[in-house]
């Protein structure tokens, strides 16, 4: 019984998980014909990608795309909310929409092995969760972007809609696919749309670059995936989640092997690490930021990032089943966490530090998924989802209005610039959640991944739980580390080098003949793309207009009002929204049980020394002074003694001891020196022996040297056919006589 | 008379001794077709390696005697006059070859100015 | 191979009888007396090779004369042989037989010669030389009509037309050059050598193993001592010839009725009718051109038709050549009016440059 074994591993591991929820089976999935209109969900975005598409093609020079994919986009996500208020949420659906891929052939005996992906969604409130932010983000940045894509209307802009819709079109397929084929499609279809977008300045080399890499980053933890899911289907037949979660109740009869079964839940996790960006695959997403900034927001930080975690909260019995997987999520999560932090506590552009910020939380979410709460996991892509597109956009229209400016040592003061101030003020209630300042979003979410892990009481998770403090420590330092220098401090600006929505080859362009959104450019710090010409214009920025200061005070408000669950759990003694969510679907193995603030490791907790009994309210405590801490460290270095931070960086450069420490968070830990020692230098010098190999031995020898075999052989005896009479008589006269000799001897051996 | 004196009488020219003679004409035969098989070898010998055409032609006249001596060596092995009769054939084959052969040679050597049977060699592979 | 040719053979090797052979012949014989007979015939075959390969260089006289011993070396080799093996089992023949011997070695000597001269026309002079040795030899297989019809065939027709056209074609020797480099240099000489060899051990095996031999000699044991029989039937066929050889045993014969060929009985019948058998002797055997005429006729009329059609085409084609006029070609023309030829200069100009 998956009850008994998950129950059974787990206890090693993680005693604390164990509550009721747990030991509630995953209920059976509900056919539901009659919500076949959510479908439409799907349909929407894909209509929408196909009307860009034919945009593109008729070469539409106006906002059309923009408006038509908002307004999909917006339908999707009332289809999605009223699905959810109409839906009955006991059990998962399964809503049959039309067959997919069916086989099925003889197997042993007169049995029938069938390969079944019928497409299908299968609902539950899981899905339901992740499809609201999804498609309510999606919509809401959808319409931030026809504003700030503005620039390129007419050249990408319906290449930019197109690739968008076709995102939400796959992130919809991947969380609402009724198994792990459709779940595949989408995983591929999110990756697609991402390089697309990554590589949407296609003219600029770092862009493809980058796009490359996340391509080719996401492809290694795709072959983990499709190895799982090959995997899966050999140990138990079938990839349908209903079915398979029949199986593992059924205790995964005809497993072919241990090692087979065993292997499912790590391949699966090097899927999700690939696509959230764990360590050791992380250093793609970092350089994604590439992309327009709306898409930074939706695809890597918001929705994309998380469909690892929404792999592995989905095919949570699998890891239960796995004593150590979960530990090995738990470490890596953690460690990506702070090395994460780290590096970006050194990075002068804004942009990085957010990815970097991002590839952090990612780490938490794991680390919650592997100390076993997939409610705290959840919760926080929940809440993380907005406060970082939040950040994100903030991030978007500070570059928007400042020509692309991203470095924090040429901004400050923002706040007072007029038309910032809704940036400035939004981005600090961004600011105020990624850093877990208490009572916000982020300070619930991440208070509960933490405090399970001391919850636990397994040693190792508490070490885990003790660094993620230190992290969120380093969290809240960096985060405002960005705002006091941003927006902080005496008003001082310049402009960037270049327009976003401007690709490197718009250097050559007239800009001055271009003029942007009521503003000209200014040729300050354009020295060397030769636009002094235009040093007569007087550049100042401009503050965003309604549809990105509207989305951003909408996000903002989503971002505080994703507190509300948590609020109302405290108040009202009732479980959490999102825990009620999470514990109807199949990740409800993962939902600790409440009981144990008055269980037997209440008392024994790591935090014992605040004096607080309750874990959940001492890692409040804890974590909220982390934060404070942080956040006062950064007022200190960023806000009142500015140089101290120069100081201090030129005193331990100074230092052969600690030398290291800052080179070595600026050069991002040298991971991507590493990897291209370690990985591509072997596969370049392999590619190049391959093709010496090929080119000499393949083609030299054996294909050429085949051809020319029969050529040197002629050659060989050419001189036989000197045309001379006696040449050939000789040969013939020759021949006769062997010919004689052989008949003579078989006449001999006659007798 | 007795078959034995008529066969004496039948070698009477040629027969030194009084030997057996089965052996006798035994040994003849072994040879003529010795003679035969060393003619016909050095016949070949000398048509692949003369370089003169007319030379080779003869060299083929050499090889039609060879096979004349041994058809005419096994017609008395077996008694039988039909090897006598090919040589005849032989003799006109021979005839026949030598009249046009010749014929070509000259008109070949018209053309040329030489008997060397290589300058008639274009049909070669060109290496 | 070799082992087949001599595994059943058990006669053992007798060389006592062989004292006339030269000193050199002794001792080959003797070295080689231990081996098996195929392999003597093909060593002996070998040293012909050698010793014609030898013959067969045009400059070095110590080469040509070793090749000469070396050739008689093997030819001797090659008839003592031979000759054994014509012997049945315990058979002393005594001195080997004089004319085969002389005979194959004046046809031989002359056809070595034949092929290594270099002026043509002393090679159809050594021709003439082999055409009546062979004859010879025909002399002493009983074909008497076959030796004087190739004596005249041969050396009265068709080496006269050789001589004919050596005169039209052949170029005389230029003094100080001597004669055409074509005549002096043999072509690869070696892999014709090697050539022949083979033919030449693949023949000699053939006739003379064990096998073939033994075939050969029963033939011979049963139809000696001679093919009487055979004649008397080809008398038979020829009655005129018959009545006359019966009138001349008995000249009151009128009518030949019927001739015995077991016996050479001829049953015949007086002017009178009376009966009356004579038995014909040896003398009165119809002549061998007689008998082949028979059997020519009898045997083979087509191929005898045949034969006069292909004579008959060989001589309309002959007049056709020698009537054609050449269209010379435009190389040609420039080259018989003493200009330089463009094509095949390397061809017909590099005659004179000696081997290539």
């Amino acid at each position: 019984m998956l009850e008994l074994a998950s129950i059974s591993n787990l206890a090693n591991l993680t005693p604390a998980v164990i509550g009721e929820a747990a030991s509630a089976a995953i209920p059976a999935a509900v056919p539901s014909p009659e919500f076949a209109w959510a479908g439409l969900i799907l349909l929407l975005p894909a209509i929408s990608a196909v009307l860009c598409g034919v945009c593109a093609a008729m070469g539409v020079k106006n906002k059309l795309p923009g408006a038509i994919t908002a307004v999909a986009l917006l339908a999707a996500f009332a289809t999605t909310l009223s699905l959810f208020l109409k839906m009955p949420q006991d059990a998962p659906r399964v809503i049959h929409l039309f067959d997919w891929v069916a086989f099925a052939w003889t197997g042993q005996g007169a049995t029938w092995t069938s390969f079944l992906a019928p497409f299908s969604l299968y609902v539950d409130s899981l899905t339901l969760l992740w499809m609201l932010f999804v498609t309510g983000l999606g919509s809401l940045i959808a319409i931030y972007a026809t504003e700030y894509m503005e620039a390129d209307v007419g050249k990408g802009y319906a290449r930019f809609f197109g690739s968008v819709s076709v995102f939400l079109f796959a992130m919809g397929s991947l969380v609402m696919g009724g198994n792990l084929i459709l779940l595949y499609l989408g995983w591929e279809g999110v990756g697609l749309a991402s390089y697309l977008l990554i590589g949407y300045f296609y003219s600029k080399p770092s862009a493809v670059a980058a796009a490359k890499k996340a391509f080719i980053m996401n492809r290694i933890g795709d072959l983990g995936l499709a190895l799982g899911v090959f995997l899966i289907w050999m140990n138990y037949g079938t990839v349908e989640y209903d079915a398979l979660f029949k199986a593992l109740a059924a205790g995964g009869e005809g497993a072919t092997s241990e090692w087979s079964k065993a292997a499912i839940p790590y391949c699966l996790m090097l899927g999700a690490f690939g696509k959230s960006a764990q360590i050791p695959l992380f250093v793609w997403l970092p350089d994604a930021m590439e992309g327009p900034t709306p898409v930074s927001a939706l695809i890597h930080a918001a929705t994309m990032v998380t469909a690892g975690i929404y792999l592995i909260a989905r095919t949570f019995p699998l890891f239960a089943l796995e004593p150590h997987a979960l530990t090995v999520v738990a470490i890596v999560g953690c460690a990506t966490a702070l090395v994460a932090a780290t590096i970006g506590m050194a990075q002068y552009d804004i942009k990085r530090v957010m990815a970097y910020s991002t590839v952090s939380q990612l780490g938490y979410m794991f680390l919650g998924l592997g100390v076993g709460t997939t409610f705290g996991a959840v919760y926080h892509v929940f809440t993380h989802a907005f406060f970082k597109a939040l950040l994100f956009l903030c991030c978007g229209a500070i570059m928007h209005g400042m020509a692309g400016q991203l470095d924090l040592r040429k901004m400050s003061g923002l706040r007072n610039v007029k038309g910032f101030g809704v940036i400035s003020w939004t981005f600090l209630i961004g600011c105020l959640c990624l850093a877990g300042f208490p009572f916000t979003a982020g300070f619930f979410s991440k208070d509960s991944i933490i405090a399970q892990a001391f919850a636990s009481g397994n040693p190792t998770f508490t070490l885990l739980g003790w660094i993620a403090l230190f992290t969120a420590f380093l969290t809240a330092y960096y985060t405002f580390r960005v705002w006091f220098r941003v927006c902080g401090g005496p008003t001082k600006y310049e402009p960037g080098d270049e327009m976003h929505g401007h690709g490197d080859d718009h250097g050559a362009h007239d800009h001055g003949a271009h003029d942007h959104g009521g503003h000209g450019h200014g040729g300050h710090g354009h020295g060397g793309h030769g636009h002094g010409g235009h040093g007569a214009h007087e550049w100042h920025p401009h503050g965003p207009r309604l549809a990105i200061n509207g989305v951003l005070l909408l996000i903002c408000a989503g971002a505080i009002l994703a507190a509300v669950p948590s609020y109302l759990g405290e108040m009202q003694h009732q479980p959490n929204w999102v825990e009620t969510m999470v514990s109807h679907s199949s990740a409800a193995g993962g939902i600790p049980s409440h009981d144990h603030a008055g269980g037997d490791h209440a008392a024994h907790h790591a935090l014992s020394f605040t004096g607080i009994a309750d874990v959940h309210a001492a890692t409040s405590v804890v974590a909220s002074a982390a934060g404070i801490l942080g956040i006062l460290v950064a007022v200190f270095f960023h806000l009142i003694n500015r140089g101290a931070a120069d100081r201090l960086r030129a005193a331990l450069l100074s230092n052969g001891l600690t030398r290291w420490l800052p080179l070595a968070l600026e050069n991002k830990w040298k991971v991507d020196e590493i990897y291209h020692v370690v990985f591509r230098l072997p596969a370049w010098v392999l590619g190049h022996v391959l093709h010496a190999v090929d080119k000499q031995i393949i083609d030299g020898v054996v294909v050429n040297g085949t051809a020319r075999l029969p050529a040197e052989l002629g050659r060989l005896f050419q001189p036989l056919y000197n045309g001379a009479l006696q040449g050939y008589a000789a040969t013939m006269a020759g021949g006769i006589a062997l010919i004689a000799a052989w008949v003579f001897w078989i006449w001999m051996q006659g007798g | 008379m007795n078959t034995a004196t008529i066969a004496s009488m039948e070698h009477s020219m040629f027969t030194l001794s009084g030997t057996t003679l089965a052996a006798t004409g035994a040994q003849t035969v072994n040879a003529a077709l010795l003679v035969s098989a060393l003619l016909f070898a050095i016949g070949l010998v000398g048509f692949l390696s003369r370089r003169n055409m007319i030379i080779m032609f003869l060299c083929t006249e050499l090889m039609f005697q060879a096979s004349a001596l041994a058809l005419i060596a096994f017609g008395k092995v077996h008694h039988d006059l039909s090897g006598q009769v090919f040589v005849i054939f032989i003799l006109t084959v021979a005839a026949a070859e030598a009249a046009l052969a010749l014929g070509l040679v000259v008109l070949l050597y018209r053309r040329r100015e030489t008997l060397d049977s290589e300058a008639w060699s274009e049909l070669r592979e060109t290496a | 191979m070799t082992e087949n040719l001599s595994s059943d053979r058990t006669q053992p090797v007798t060389t006592h009888h062989m004292s006339s052979p030269p000193s050199l012949t002794l001792v080959l014989l003797e070295a080689a007396s231990g081996l098996s007979p195929a392999v003597q015939l093909t060593i002996a075959a070998a040293i012909c090779a050698a010793g014609l390969a030898m013959l067969m260089q045009p400059e070095g006289r110590k080469l040509r004369i070793a090749g000469t011993v070396l050739g008689l070396a093997g030819f001797a080799m090659l008839f003592v042989e031979v000759l054994k093996r014509a012997s049945p089992a315990g058979a002393d023949t005594g001195l080997p037989p004089v004319f085969p011997v002389v005979f194959g070695f004046l046809a031989l000597a002359g056809a070595v010669r034949m092929i290594t001269h270099p002026r043509p026309v002393f090679a159809a002079l050594y021709f003439i030389l082999v055409v009546i040795a062979t004859a010879g030899m025909f002399l002493l297989l009983g074909a008497e009509f076959m030796a004087f019809s190739l004596v005249i065939v041969y050396a009265g027709a068709i080496l006269i037309t050789y001589m004919f056209v050596l005169m039209l074609a052949q170029q005389s020797p230029v003094a100080g050059v001597g004669d055409a480099w074509y005549d002096r240099m043999p072509r690869e000489a070696i892999s014709a050598v090697i050539v022949g060899f083979v033919m030449l051990a693949t023949l000699s095996d053939a006739y003379f193993s064990q096998k073939s031999q033994d075939l050969r000699n029963e033939t011979l044991v049963r139809t000696e001592p001679t093919g009487t029989a055979e004649a008397w039937a080809r008398l038979d066929q020829m009655p005129k010839l018959l009545l006359e050889t019966a009138r001349k045993a008995d000249a009151s014969i009128a009518s030949v009725e019927s001739l015995d060929a077991k016996t050479g009985t001829v049953s015949a019948r007086t002017a009178d009718g009376a009966p009356v058998q004579v038995v014909l002797g040896a003398d009165d055997l119809p002549d061998n051109g007689r008998q082949v005429g028979v059997d020519l006729v009898s045997k083979f009329p087509a191929g005898l038709e045949i034969a006069g059609v292909v004579l008959l085409m060989a001589l309309f084609g002959a007049v056709i050549l020698a009537r054609k006029q050449i269209e010379l070609g435009e190389d040609e023309r420039r080259g018989l009016a003493g200009m330089r030829r463009l094509t095949v200069e390397g061809e017909a100009g590099g005659a004179a440059g000696g081997a290539r």
